[in-house]
């Protein structure tokens, strides 16, 4: 088991623990995250069908309507919203939708350092992101 | 950011869940940003209204919002919905759906959100020269900033929500004169020829000045509905909040950065927007919405003509300026037309109407619906639309 203490900047308050689910590219909620089951659906993504929640969700940042904020929101109010957001350079996208969605978020991290599957902590309130990796 | 004493309690709660939520949105934002402080705003302008855009996504938090008793602090209008319930062709739409944009209208009505649902929110109260705004709908973000000199950021529907609620947004951006400047100059080569034109140079350069705010030298008019699809156009190519065409004594000399656009680069530019159509189902004209000499002009190329009755002509305006043009929508309704309201062909269903191309003089539209709503788009001046809508 190696263990990594990577530090960014504290986006929202708030400590979780989950597996990581990292993804290359960037990532827009409204139409690219189905609020009703949690699965990402947007076209071409690389974690196209794969189901956020209760991951620590790693992208580089969102894009797209502002309207996603909502959908973050709405994923936590059905159960389905990840335990964590990490993001290399925050938008205010998802930073609002975080705030709404009271979801623990990091940015200012190399998401090169986690891989999906990766055990990952996250203290919002401090911007410390620990990797733990078998 | 530093907080007032009253901002603090906003913050920590005492005045309720949906006040401390935009506070601490707003608080959020401003960190990010490096605003130092709150400043006061004369409006808000939310988007996100639509049914067909946004879905299900906003009903859960607005739910919210209503239920701790969130109000507007400050006059806040809203965007488009995705239908006109005045108007029968409407009535073709599941009901279902039509119960959804209801229910999403009548939540922000509760807030005390103004139902104006139009991107034009300047044709019903101009916002005063030098005054700050939170507004969303890039559209009316450019419009306010490079033509009413009124300041805002491009912001989206959650945080001019949020600055609604609470009547302040966070000083940074376009808020601070530094940051209004242009750094780039734009002189134009080509020969412009009225709306299509306008819109074609905005697509174009919105995909290539990034967020800088350009000097644009050699336009043949200033005329504000030029303007108008300038602006839209930019905005939704790129994501500039502002453009400088000289009215205000903007000077060139400080500007390192400088482009020329030729005839080549429009003519490239509108041959990606534009798909030739042998004869479209709808001519639409109206985005951004129709001000009252839109519809005037329009209303004068109709008369005494008759629209194919193949065919569907919508204007698309607010329901504020249709009530102000009453003798033109008459005419317009006369030649077979539709002066619609509340909505347009970029925010609606428009296969379930069974419209499958559409023709239009807005380069925004034309960016649009081919993305949105799977249908090909023409872009033609104003005077063809109308003339290509007509039999005689």
């Amino acid at each position: 088991m190696s263990e990594t203490t990577l530090l960014g900047r504290p986006i929202v308050p708030g400590k979780a623990v989950g597996p990581a689910l990292v993804a290359e590219k960037p990532l827009g909620f409204l139409g690219g995250v189905d609020a009703k089951t949690g699965i990402i659906i947007e076209r071409d993504h690389d974690l196209r069908g794969r189901i956020i929640k209760d991951t620590v969700l790693c992208f580089p940042h969102g894009h797209g309507s502002t309207v996603g904020s909502f959908v973050l929101y709405a994923l936590a109010k059905n159960g389905l919203a990840p335990k964590a957001i990490v993001n290399s350079a925050a938008d205010p996208v998802v930073v609002v939708g975080a705030i709404i969605a009271n979801i623990p978020m990091v940015d200012g991290i190399d998401l090169t350092k986690i891989k999906t599957g990766d055990i990952v902590e996250v203290d919002g309130g401090k911007g410390l992101v620990k990797v733990f990796r078998r | 950011m530093h907080l007032t004493k009253e901002e603090e309690r906003i913050y920590d709660g005492e005045y309720g869940w949906a006040c401390q939520i935009s506070m601490k949105i707003l608080v959020k934002l401003g960190d990010l940003y490096g605003a130092k402080h709150l400043i006061p705003i004369e409006s808000a302008h939310i988007s996100g209204i639509s049914y067909k855009t946004v879905g299900e996504s906003p009903i859960e938090f607005l739910k919210a919002l209503v239920d701790s008793g969130g109000k507007v602090a400050v006059k806040a209008t809203t965007n488009p919905s995705s239908i006109d319930s005045n108007n029968m062709i409407f009535n073709l739409l599941p009901k279902e759906l039509v119960e959804r944009q209801r229910e999403i209208i009548i939540l922000y009505s509760c807030m005390g959100l103004e139902t104006t649902l139009t991107c034009t929110p300047y044709y019903l109260e101009r916002p005063k020269s030098g005054s700050h705004l939170s507004w969303a709908e890039s559209s009316a973000v450019i419009y306010a900033n490079s033509i009413l000199n009124s300041w805002t950021n491009r912001e989206g529907g959650p945080s001019a929500l949020a600055s609604a609620l609470i009547g302040k947004t966070p000083n940074y951006g376009m808020h601070q004169p530094e940051n209004r400047r242009a750094s780039i100059l734009v002189k134009v080569d080509a020969s412009l020829d009225g709306d299509v034109d306008y819109g074609v140079l905005g697509i174009y350069l919105g995909k290539i000045i990034g967020d800088k705010i350009p000097l644009i030298r050699g336009l043949p008019s200033d005329e504000e509905r030029l303007l108008k699809q300038l602006g839209a156009a930019m905005a939704t190519s790129g994501i500039t909040p502002m453009f400088h065409v000289g009215r205000s004594g903007e000077e060139a000399s400080n500007i390192e950065e400088k482009i020329s656009v030729d005839e080549e680069c429009l003519k490239s530019a509108y041959e990606i927007l534009s798909s030739p159509l042998e004869e479209p189902d709808l001519i639409f004209i109206g985005c951004p919405h129709c001000s009252l000499d839109e519809i005037k002009k329009i209303a004068t190329f109709l008369e005494g003509k008759r629209v194919k009755p193949n065919l569907k002509l919508w204007v698309c305006t607010s329901r504020y300026i249709r009530d102000r043009a009453k003798r033109y929508v008459g005419i317009i309704e006369a030649a077979g037309g539709q002066v619609i309201c509340d909505t347009c062909a970029v925010v609606t269903w428009l296969r379930e109407l069974g419209i499958e191309s559409v023709m239009t003089n807005s380069a925004k539209t034309a960016y649009y619906v081919p993305l949105m709503s799977n249908v090909g788009a023409m872009l033609s001046p104003l005077e063809k639309c109308i003339k290509t809508a007509c039999s005689t």
